[in-house]
């Protein structure tokens, strides 16, 4: 192969990506290893400890409880997100519905987080509207619990998962729906049995978009959820700002970080075969590029997880 | 992200210098690192027309931050603002310079009745009390009743769902250990498993742990009774509804924090820094800063000056016990305490 300048193009990522992420990643991994300070930081003795510590049955019990919503909400997500790109994609009017999906993003997230507490609290909107209607007597107590977190992870996620669906569902070519008809498919079947296998790595997207970064949640739990809604991003900033554990805080971020990339690995593996059993050159390739993707945005996780825990913190004495 | 702090600080330090020395030097200058809020600025800018020394304030929100930055390397401070338990810590770190009363005749105004129970800094070798207080219980009297001013308010049920705690293991644990008769500074591993099961206790009927949006809540009547400190609470609520608040500080007692000034061991200004600590302790300064908090002044003699009531009075705070520094053992203690009740069932 010819070597022209082409690798220098690289360089401004390069250096992006080793400043911002494998620099910060190889400080988690080493303090991970390290003796937590007195109070905060770490001192250079190295040891074992932070991993001994994720041993304790405390953290199963968050990650179960992490799992079970980052699952649930991707899930809901997808369901909702599916019909929605599918509608897009034969609309008319793609443009203005694509504007509409991108229309939130306007808007601070924090600031759309409060305003589902004006909507959902027990002197809402919502709760005024029943009252008004008759349909409930005291008020409802919508907030605090782990629904009213899925909900809130659900909404906001909503559009990562609706964007890379609706490019996938665009290139789809309608008319082998229509040959699946004329071969005697039901509307189901068809869906199911040719539209859902070629639209597969854009729903895979969508999934590692929504999954990822609801697993390393930890503003939505902490606003609306209640004494129970602890996630394992809480306990990661907790463990950086209140306990100042931090070598405790990398290794739980690290082992997070490291099941998600397996985890995603595994997935494209599995999608990859399918993807060469199909045959397609052309979806091949946008698999590897998907799969690059996937692979960054595992990775950034743990480190978005313990970089965005370290901010909103304080308030305390 | 150390190496990356000291790097920034020194630029920022640098910049400071050069900037510093190209508007000529002879100026005299104080560098104060304070909590957020905490001194009115014009307050500050009397100080420098009285006194022709220039502050440079930075600030910081949590005594852990404010450590965490001198700890890493930060320097080129005068004076922070530390509470008890961390003067202490400070001390045995060596970080601080330790005061001459001689050389803040204002300390005088400073209520006896507070500098008798501080168990930090006995004697006040190293630190200048500034502002005390503690965090109550806030009721909202238009939905909640027939509770007594007692942490058994949180055991409630007919408040369930309606209350919230601060997420701060000190207060809360605190708080329960007071409930049981202890010190909030108790050591004692098999009287801390007491209080961890009162806490348990509580949990079902709080909403949340919250320290961030409790007051918002409190306000629109969200949450009937949070615990929290007064200042955040009436800042959040309706003036002319404040009387339907029932601020109160449980009856067997609670956690409460004392700030003092400290001068830094590597202050580079001290003469500025006696001069502002004891400008800060004149009766007409501290009244105004008590003005501004709305809470009641250390400082007798501001007492009679104040002309906004505060949120409390001083005497209210008799029920109260500093937070000391616990010392690495039991912090561990309390941290673990503390997760298993926030990671709960």
């Amino acid at each position: 192969m010819k070597r022209g300048p082409g690798g220098l193009y690289a360089a401004p990522s390069v250096v992006w990506l080793t400043v911002f992420f494998i620099a910060p990643l190889l400080i988690i991994v080493l303090y991970s290893f390290m003796t937590p300070g007195a109070r905060g930081g770490v001192e250079l003795k190295p040891t074992l400890d932070a991993y001994r510590a994720i041993a304790n049955p405390v953290f199963a019990r968050v990650t179960f409880n992490t799992i079970l919503v980052a699952l649930g909400s991707t899930m809901i997500t997808l369901l909702i997100a599916l019909p929605c790109g599918y509608y897009m994609a034969r609309s008319s009017k793609q443009t203005l519905l694509l504007l509409l999906v991108i229309i939130p993003f306007w808007t601070n997230f924090l600031i759309r987080i409060y305003a589902w507490i004006a909507i959902l609290g027990n002197e809402g909107f919502l709760n005024d509207l029943l009252r008004a209607l008759g349909l409930a007597q005291d008020s409802i107590r919508f907030l605090y619990n782990r629904w009213a977190v899925m909900l809130v992870l659900v909404y906001t996620y909503l559009p990562y998962a609706i964007l890379p669906l609706f490019s996938t569902i665009d290139k789809f070519d309608f008319s082998l729906l229509e040959a699946a008809r004329d071969l005697g498919a039901t509307k189901l079947g068809a869906i199911n049995k040719v539209l859902l296998p070629n639209i597969r790595g854009g729903i895979l997207t969508a999934f590692l978009f929504t999954f990822i970064p609801i697993f390393g949640a930890y503003a939505v739990p902490l606003l609306v959820g209640g004494t129970e809604s602890y996630m394992l991003g809480n306990l990661i900033a907790d463990e950086l700002t209140k306990s100042r554990n931090w070598p405790l805080a990398s290794a739980i971020s690290l082992v997070i970080t490291l099941v998600t990339t397996i985890g995603v690995m595994l997935l494209l593996r599995a999608n990859g075969t399918n993807v060469l059993g199909g045959g397609g050159g052309k979806e091949e390739s946008e698999g590897k590029a998907g799969k690059l993707d996937a692979l960054a945005g595992a990775a950034v996780v743990g480190t978005a997880a313990v970089v965005g825990a370290a901010a909103p913190a304080g308030g305390g004495r | 992200m150390v190496i990356v702090k000291r790097v920034a600080f020194a630029a920022l330090l640098a910049a400071v210098s050069i900037f510093g020395t190209s508007c000529g030097g002879a100026k005299e200058r104080l560098y104060l690192y304070n909590w957020t809020y905490y001194i009115p600025e014009d307050v500050i800018k009397d100080f420098t027309k009285e006194t022709g020394i220039q502050v440079i304030v930075d600030s910081y929100s949590s005594n852990e931050e404010m450590y965490n930055k001198l700890v890493a390397g930060g320097s080129g401070y005068d004076i922070v603002v530390p509470s008890g338990d961390y003067v202490s810590i400070m001390i045995a770190e060596g970080l601080l310079k330790g005061v001459e009363l001689s050389r803040v005749p204002n300390f005088k105004n400073i209520d006896p009745k507070a500098l008798s129970r501080i168990g930090f800094d006995p004697g006040n070798r190293y630190s200048v009390p500034f502002m005390m207080g503690a965090a109550g219980v806030s009721v909202n009297t238009t939905r909640a009743s027939g509770y007594e001013q007692s942490w058994s308010i949180f055991e409630k049920p007919e408040f369930k769902g309606r209350m919230t705690m601060l997420d701060d293991m000190r207060e809360v644990l605190g708080g329960a250990l007071k409930y049981l008769g202890y010190s909030v500074n108790e050591t004692d591993p098999a009287r801390l498993e007491e209080a961890r099961q009162v806490v348990e206790r509580w949990k079902p009927n709080l909403v949340k742990f919250d320290a961030e949006a409790f007051a918002r809540g409190f306000a629109a009547g969200e949450f009937w009774v949070v615990q929290g400190y007064a200042e955040n609470v009436y800042l959040e609520y309706d003036e002319k509804r404040r009387a339907e608040i029932d601020f109160f500080f449980p009856r067997e007692g609670m956690p409460m924090y004392l700030d003092s000034f400290c001068i830094l061991s590597g202050a580079k200004n001290v003469d500025a820094a006696y001069k502002f600590i004891d400008f800060m302790l004149r009766p007409d300064i501290a009244a105004r800063v008590s003005d501004y908090l709305m809470l009641p002044s250390p400082n007798v003699p501001a007492r009679a000056l104040m002309t906004v009531k505060p949120n409390y009075e001083f005497e209210d705070l008799d029920k109260g016990e500093f937070k000391e520094d616990l010392g690495l053992e039991t912090l561990k203690l309390y941290n673990e305490v503390w997760r298993r009740i926030r990671v709960g069932n």
